[in-house]
């Protein structure tokens, strides 16, 4: 199943939805190569917020990958107020969206630990490299701790040159 | 003649850049290859994406190309 994360960042911000780039795709932003094979974002959610997902999605045949019969994504009125989070896999890829973010907060506190970067498909806000720090630190499985040790050296490297210049 | 400090090089040995930090010396330390990242380090965000994705289609396309030798 393909992974496209530049499709699904550039349908999503087609789509209106306001978003942060989190997980594996801002370590390999912040300069750490990790192979991640998922797109996570946080984004604010409520009724308005994920329809704009589901408008993003609705073409790739999305469903609830956690889902024990992988269930399409056919949003009701009733399970807006219930949902928090959202696991899809579609055409494009997995596309995981959440309300809120282990050690940093919810999407107002993710926001503003996040920067905004232009790049040729267009312009994305990115988790921060504390923040994505005290993310993977939160997250807490072997895998993110070992980002962990190389968001620290990154972020060291990065204080020195800044220093330099 | 190759010296004793390329070879080991050649071999694999990681040259710790000398203002390397007590973070950076850990981590090489602990194991990663941080040569990696000082690659990394010198593209930009999407240049590191567009090595991503490469890396990515790759070992989906291994992973699907296992599957479907295990079929068989």
């Amino acid at each position: 199943m393909a992974q496209n994360d530049q499709a699904l960042l550039v349908r999503l911000k087609d789509s209106g939805l306001e978003f942060v780039v989190i997980g594996g795709l801002c370590v390999v932003y912040h300069g750490v190569p990790v192979a991640t094979f998922d797109l996570d974002i946080c984004c604010p959610f409520g009724e308005e917020n994920i329809r704009k997902i589901e408008s993003a999605v609705k073409d790739l045949n999305p469903f609830h990958r956690l889902t024990a019969n992988k269930l399409p994504l056919e949003l009701t009125r009733s399970s807006f107020a219930s949902l928090k989070n959202l696991y899809l896999q579609t055409d494009l890829g997995k596309l995981d969206c959440l309300s809120e973010v282990a050690g940093v907060g919810n999407y107002e506190q993710v926001l503003q630990q996040s920067i905004l970067h232009r790049m040729s498909f267009g312009e994305f806000r990115m988790l921060n490299l504390d923040a994505l720090i005290a993310s993977k630190s939160a997250a807490g499985r072997e895998k993110d701790l070992e980002a962990v040790r190389l968001l620290r050296a990154v972020k060291e490297r990065e204080a020195q040159q800044k220093e330099f210049f | 003649m190759i010296d004793a400090a390329t070879l080991a090089q050649m071999n694999g040995e990681y040259v710790m850049p000398p203002d390397a930090g007590p973070a950076w010396r850990a981590a090489a330390e602990y194991g990663f290859d941080m040569s990696l990242i000082e690659e990394s380090l010198k593209l930009t965000p999407e240049q590191r994406f567009a090595e991503h994705q490469q890396v990515i289609d790759f070992l989906i396309e291994l992973q699907e190309s296992g599957q479907s030798h295990g079929a068989k």
